[in-house]
């Protein structure tokens, strides 16, 4: 009892010196700010101006719930308005028709809209972009509609007048205020986690972080959920601010302005949505303000207003107004940089992948056949061939990325069938892909961890920060550091991938996948693009892998470095293996030499 | 069987409008993998400055505008709307298309397809307008409807549907038949590839976007004056078309067509149907086709393959 006493005081002091350390003048700034809007209602004493700000705040949380979808998820999201009508209509119902009280009939609103989200979000999230905007736009069409053509749900022309709470205009004030600013830090804390650094690495390359393991559906799946929660969340309690449930306030128009909203404001910060939001009311008052001195009606003028804001921010190729205030002052970015140092490199076990007889056609070309394979631990086999002859697809059918039409495939005994990308990540077999692909975006530290997502805890654990996610944070940018060591880039940890060189790149490809942890190691012409000083480099650290005991299949066109390093060869020509050996054995092959050397003699 | 009657020939000249503006869908995605979330809000433009060179912005009855004159409103009003869809694509859908970003040709189109509303809602701010009929269809049969085994039909819905044929027909003949066509269908199948062997891939594709968007707005100014409309029509028939053209993943201008005749028949049915004893009624008749759409493109994302590098 009091050991556990005595560890949760530990960690509690462990929590406070880390939040000390990352303190910075912002944080100061963002706390007053907080502070000043809590005591705000002791300055505003009108009622009427109080409800306009709470009901922006509410607008605000849905709008940071767009960010979810659309930011961190990169899922252009044209619903949000409908989740705040599902989640206004429901609590509006459930308050006036079962006489629930407000909260009971806030959290329905939000159960519902969660619901619904998880429902939606289970059939969009696997589709490419263009069709998830269509499909929302659509679901923002269809609750708009319905609510116009059903008016025992919607009240018709008059809505749903709402019996009063007896809560005050005051109370939803603090409470909008606190769950705005609970809905930044938990995008905040997300957006900085292992989740949000594997959303950015999907965003960027999809295929690249895939084949890192990344559970894009199960992730996508989490952000649209958040976004739909927060806009139900907000329409419940409004809906109860207003008093009203109007149906013709939430069309497909109010999910457009919660998107200029978060556009204008950048939408992939934690604090874009709510600042879009805060001047987009700003500009709108101040353009009814200018119409009313023409005696102009400019309400109806607000879309035009919010057209040419969306033009101006995308043309001008802006991020938004934060993105755009902290490059003007780098210090609010305040990204605490703190120091590291790289743990003993991780101890690597290898694992025997065998395959037997793979085929696999594209239609009438048979890209594979009969390929015969087996990765040992401590063992190095080279896949080598002319252009075409099924190298890469043989990989690709080994990563779980192809399937193929016949053949076995075993890990360690165990059959690989059925088993997807993300699913054989995790049982230990990674592949890097042919093309250079790392996050530019992200630094080469991050694209080492966007590897190591898969051992991290939940995302509720990220948001809650809990002392076990604080600690495996730590031991995994430490152990990605050493990560980074092994291949000969810890100078360049924070450096963003993109500055560095295409050879540099290959390697944070390699360490990225060794971030996995895994067992069997595909490399796809790793070498390509490198000096001979470069791929003199890559095959210390090949032999240095082998030495580990990790499992390796290596496609390569530079047969130097196949010579150096492999166990096997296997040389392959239209899909099939026409030679296995050792070097030597195998380079003094006629068939060998004929396939690389052409058919056709003089 | 006199109600059937009704229901299939009224559908299917509501579905024949439809089935247009999902060729129009269809054709944008392909050629540009857009999809144009103004083309009900150019479409409307279209049938506003038809009826405004036509008419006048007074009130209006379906006798009062002579032939010439409406041919004269009719050229301004598909010029305005091809107009406004090429300078759609130019300045506002290309750029974000070049730059690989599909957030921002969403949100720009949509912020167009608002900003087109504001600005017909201010003109036009009557609740809804009657749309002069420049063809004498109310001197057949009893102003204009005739009675057919029984059941009741505005002569009118006959001429949308053959004249929604006829566009499709024509849309396919100038797709498979004329060079631009085959530049087109070049450009949808490898733009790159067409741009390097000559063709002028940025002209035809801006020059398409701005075509189907007239060729919508004939067909939707054909069927006008059945019915009052306001802004509002011309949106509920962007999304109508883009329903349809969803249902068939925008796969081939004919099946869109059909996929949007379907919509037509199904809409009338479900509004006037008592189906062996299951009612439903007008009220379902917007909301049920979408919530099909939404279920069968969701079990398009089941079927998808993992992304490709």
């Amino acid at each position: 009892m009091t050991e556990a006493v005595g560890r949760t005081g530990r960690a509690f002091a462990a929590a406070a010196r880390d939040a000390r350390a990352a303190w910075r003048l912002p944080a100061t700034l963002a706390a007053i700010l907080v502070l000043a809007a809590l005591l705000l209602p002791l300055v505003v004493t009108d009622p009427l101006q109080l409800q306009d700000l709470s009901g922006g705040l509410y607008l605000a949380l849905a709008a940071t719930g767009l960010a979810f979808a659309l930011g961190l998820g990169g899922m252009p999201s044209l619903c949000q308005g409908a989740f705040m009508a599902v989640g206004a209509f429901t609590a509006a119902l459930l308050r006036a028709r079962t006489g629930a009280g407000p909260i009971e009939s806030a959290l329905g609103g939000l159960a519902l809209t969660t619901l619904a989200g998880i429902g939606l979000g289970a059939g969009f999230v696997r589709l490419g972009r263009v069709q998830f905007a269509v499909a929302t736009w659509l679901f923002a069409w269809m609750v708009a509609l319905g609510l116009a053509a059903f008016p025992s749900i919607s009240g018709g022309a008059n809505g749903i007048a709402i019996p009063d709470s007896g809560f005050g205009v005051t109370w939803h004030y603090e409470l909008a205020l606190v769950l705005v600013c609970l809905a930044c830090l938990a995008f905040f804390a997300v957006a900085r986690g292992a989740p949000g650094l594997a959303l950015s690495a999907l965003r960027q390359r999809p295929a690249a972080a895939l084949a890192l393991g990344v559970r894009a559906t199960r992730l996508r799946l989490g952000a649209f959920v958040v976004s739909a929660a927060l806009g139900g969340l907000s329409g419940s309690l409004s809906v109860q601010l207003q008093g009203i449930a109007d149906p013709t306030g939430y069309g497909p128009f109010l999910s457009f302005k919660l998107l200029v909203a978060v556009v204008l404001g950048g939408m992939s910060t934690a604090l874009g949505a709510v600042t879009g939001l805060a001047a987009l009311s700003g500009l709108t008052e101040l353009s009814h303000w200018i119409g009313s001195l023409e005696r102009l009606s400019a309400a109806r003028f607000d879309p035009m207003l919010f057209a040419i804001l969306v033009l101006v921010v995308l043309g001008l190729g802006g991020a938004g107004i934060v993105p755009w205030l902290r490059r003007l002052f780098p210090w609010m970015g305040g990204r605490a940089g703190r120091a590291l140092a790289a743990t003993s490199p991780t101890r690597r076990r290898g694992a025997t992948l065998t395959a037997e007889g793979i085929r696999r056609r594209f239609g009438g070309l048979v890209a594979l056949d009969g390929l015969e394979l087996e990765a040992r631990p401590g063992a190095i086999v080279a896949l080598i061939g002319p252009n075409g002859s099924g190298k890469t697809t043989a990989l690709r059918i080994l990563s779980g990325t192809l399937t193929p039409d016949a053949g076995r495939l075993e890990l360690d005994a165990t059959p690989l069938d059925g088993t997807g990308i993300a699913d054989r990540v995790r049982l230990g077999v990674v592949r890097t892909l042919q093309r250079t692909a790392v996050f530019e975006e992200l630094t080469a530290l991050e694209n080492v961890l966007a590897g190591a997502h898969r051992r991290y805890g939940s995302a509720a654990r990220t948001v809650l920060a809990t002392p076990k996610a604080r600690a495996e944070d730590r031991a995994q940018r430490a152990a990605a550091l050493a990560t980074l060591e092994q291949v000969g880039l810890e100078e360049a940890a924070q450096a963003p991938a993109g500055t560095l060189s295409a050879s540099e790149q290959r390697r944070l490809m390699l360490a990225s996948a060794l971030a996995t942890n895994p067992r069997v190691l595909l490399l796809d012409e790793i070498s390509a693009g490198g000096t001979a000083e470069d791929v003199r480099k890559l095959g210390a650290i090949l032999a240095g892998l082998r030495e580990d005991g990790l499992s390796i299949v290596l496609v390569e066109h530079n047969l130097r470095l196949v010579r150096d390093v492999a166990s096997t060869i296997i040389v392959l020509d239209q899909g099939r293996p026409i030679a296995t050996g050792t070097a030597g054995e195998v380079a003094a092959l006629p068939q060998v030499q004929a396939a690389y050397l052409g058919r056709h003699r003089l | 069987m006199s109600l059937a009657l009704q229901i299939v020939v009224t559908g299917l000249a509501a579905g024949g409008v439809y089935g247009v503006v999902a060729i129009a869908y269809t054709l944008i995605f392909r050629l540009t993998g857009v999809v144009h979330f103004a083309l009900g809000e150019l479409i409307a433009l279209a049938v506003f400055v038809t009826l405004v060179v036509a008419a006048g912005t007074g009130p209006v009855t379906q006798t009062s505008v002579g032939g010439g004159r409406f041919a004269l409103a009719l050229v301004v009003g598909l010029g305005a709307c091809v107009l406004a869809g090429t300078a759609t694509y130019a300045l506002a859908i290309k750029p974000y298309l070049d730059r690989g970003s599909t957030i921002g040709w969403v949100a720009v189109t949509v912020a167009i397809a608002f900003a087109i509303r504001a600005i017909l809602g201010a003109a036009f701010d009557r609740p809804s307008y009657v749309f002069p009929d420049p063809f004498p269809f109310r001197d057949v049969g009893r102003g204009g409807v005739v009675t057919l085994a029984g059941a009741s039909i505005q002569v009118r819905a006959f001429f949308v549907l053959a004249l929604a044929v006829v566009l499709a027909i024509v849309a396919t003949w100038v797709l498979e038949r004329t060079k631009t066509g085959r530049g087109l269908q070049a450009i949808a199948s490898d733009a790159e590839g067409a741009h390097v062997v000559g063709i002028p891939v940025d002209r035809l594709v801006a020059a398409a976007f701005g075509a189907v968007g007239g060729l919508a707005a004939i067909a939707a100014i054909a069927a006008a004056p059945s019915a009052p409309f306001d802004v509002d029509t011309g949106t509920l028939l962007g999304v109508k078309g883009l329903v349809a053209a969803v249902i068939v993943r925008f796969a081939t201008p004919w099946r869109a067509f059909a996929a949007g005749l379907a919509l037509g028949l199904v809409e009338a049915a479900i509004a006037s149907a008592d189906i062996s004893g299951f009612r439903l009624g007008p009220e379902y008749r917007d909301v049920l086709p979408i919530a099909v759409a939404l279920i069968v493109v969701a079990l398009q994302g089941r079927r998808r393959e993992p992304e490709l590098e």
